[in-house]
């Protein structure tokens, strides 16, 4: 049998998730770990508002070790996004896709810390995208969400999703039940970026 | 980075994209509307019979956001199909793909129009149940249904339906209801408004046959006649508390099920042979099937 096809599948998968995990962060917030995403070479990173909530002493730790202290810089709890700050420069950044684009069906990763296990991947397909999706419709109508039929668990929160080609096309926050997972799309995260920071700073 | 998972990407949208021209949302119960399926260019919807609730007020939504209303043809609780008639016309019907195509293994995408836009989640074929005889046949995922879901194709890799996803047969699995049943449900659907099945008139349990005559009969088991409905087809024909049914026509009578399968709406009317054992002897007696109301 010629499993070419699926050898294929399988080397293309590890390469783009060894890609993703460049730029996933750990976020060490005193109790336990959450994850963010470098967002900027200059030590911008991106992750949830509630992996931040009410810590002090923050440090993040990059893919190659290093633990440093990280500065809240923006905070909007209604989005559940928060921006840190870390003396650091010439970080791996991920490119950034489209999620107004994104289609049902398309292929979808995640990366994170689920229960501690470092760097943890899931994967599946785009259940649908926008802010017409019944599972999440009465918790804030009219907000725009990825709903995503891979395996999210606590500590998923903050990192990277990312598309077929490894594009950043949201950030994980949240689990309605064992099956499906929700996505900030990133052009929600560029609008808060932009909002709180202005925009010389979030130029990639 | 490597274009096959692109590729992969590309084409599970676009079979989503090419099924979802065929894709309705139903609305026939108070809770979230569900899918369901164009079956015929003129307006005919197959759906899953447990999401119409309503036997009246039915409305459907188009693939062009139109909508429009909808009446129940008719409904078939035991395969969790219905059918409705939408007043439209010019919908797009699908492609539907061979049962005998589908492979356990194959990838399998649910695709579901609960609200405006196309969901759908992933998955593989996990099993296949394959019935000729009672037109049964099932593909058993394990996609994730999500409310809306039932009514809609469970959708293969190049965009053809394999079936119709229903999560109401069986509790926390994901069946699809392959093509050959759906055709053969909604072809009776259409013609007589409902399912006609077979009615002989007996009550029965499965038994145990004696060592001898399980050797004999190549069966381990039949049903045991424990009623007999009075002026039913059964005691016109001569069947007896205590018989026990081990054939009907030639097919093996093992179970319950067995029996059931066995008086399919073809058998209304005409006359069958059922083989029993009666005092530790088989025999046959001859009983022509009724219709069950």
């Amino acid at each position: 049998m010629d499993n070419n096809l699926l050898q294929q599948l399988n080397d293309a998968l590890a390469n783009t998730i060894d890609a993703v995990r460049a730029s996933l962060v750990q976020i060490v917030n005193g109790r336990g770990a959450g994850a963010g995403t470098i967002w900027h070479a200059d030590g911008l990173i991106v992750t949830n508002a509630h992996v931040v909530r009410g810590r002090h002493g923050l440090n993040v730790v990059l893919p190659d070790g290093r633990r440093l202290p990280a500065d809240v810089i923006a905070y909007d709890e209604a989005l559940d996004l928060a921006a840190l700050s870390v003396p650091a420069s010439g970080l791996p950044t991920i490119e950034l896709g489209d999620s107004r684009q994104l289609k049902p069906g398309q292929w979808v990763m995640a990366v994170g810390h689920p229960w501690g296990v470092l760097g943890a991947v899931t994967s599946g397909v785009v259940i649908g995208v926008g802010a017409q999706l019944p599972e999440v419709g009465q918790v804030q109508p009219g907000r725009e969400w990825l709903a995503l039929d891979l395996h999210m668990r606590p500590g998923h929160s903050g990192g990277p999703v990312v598309d077929a080609d490894g594009r950043l096309v949201g950030i994980n926050t949240m689990i309605t039940g064992p099956d499906v997972g929700f996505a900030i799309p990133v052009h929600t995260v560029k609008g808060f970026l932009k909002a709180a920071l202005g925009t010389q700073r979030i130029a990639v | 980075m490597s274009e096959i998972l692109r590729n992969l990407s590309d084409a599970m949208a676009e079979a989503v994209q090419a099924a979802g021209s065929s894709i309705v949302r139903v609305e026939a119960r108070r809770r979230m509307p569900a899918s369901g399926i164009v079956w015929s260019a003129d307006g005919l919807i197959i759906t899953a019979h447990h999401v119409v609730e309503n036997d009246e007020n039915i409305r459907v939504s188009l693939p062009d956001g139109s909508r429009a209303r909808a009446a129940l043809v008719g409904r078939d609780p035991n395969s969790d199909v219905a059918v409705l008639r939408a007043e439209t016309g010019g919908l797009t019907v699908p492609t539907w793909a061979d049962a005998d195509a589908v492979r356990v293994g194959h990838l399998a995408l649910a695709v579901g129009r609960p609200g405006d836009q196309l969901q759908t989640t992933l998955g593989v074929i996990s099993a296949l149940s394959h019935s000729p005889n009672d037109h049964q046949y099932f593909a058993q995922t394990d996609v994730v249904m999500y409310p809306g879901f039932s009514g809609g194709p469970l959708v293969s890799v190049t965009g053809a339906i394999i079936g119709l996803n229903t999560s109401g047969l069986m509790r926390g699995i994901s069946l699809a209801v392959q093509t050959p049943t759906l055709r053969y449900v909604a072809d009776s659907l259409l013609q007589h408004g409902r399912m006609r099945r077979g009615y002989l008139g007996v009550g029965v349990q499965p038994v145990k046959l004696p060592g001898a005559l399980a050797e004999q009969l190549g069966q381990k088991t039949g049903v045991l006649v424990m009623s007999v409905e009075p002026d039913s087809p059964a005691e016109r024909g001569g069947l007896f508390l205590g018989d026990t049914i081990v054939a009907v026509d030639g097919e093996r009578v093992e179970t319950g099920e067995d029996l059931v399968s066995s008086l399919g709406g073809g058998r209304i009317g005409q006359t069958v042979a059922v083989r029993i054992i009666r005092g530790g002897q088989t025999q046959d007696v001859q009983v022509a099937v009724g219709e069950r109301s």
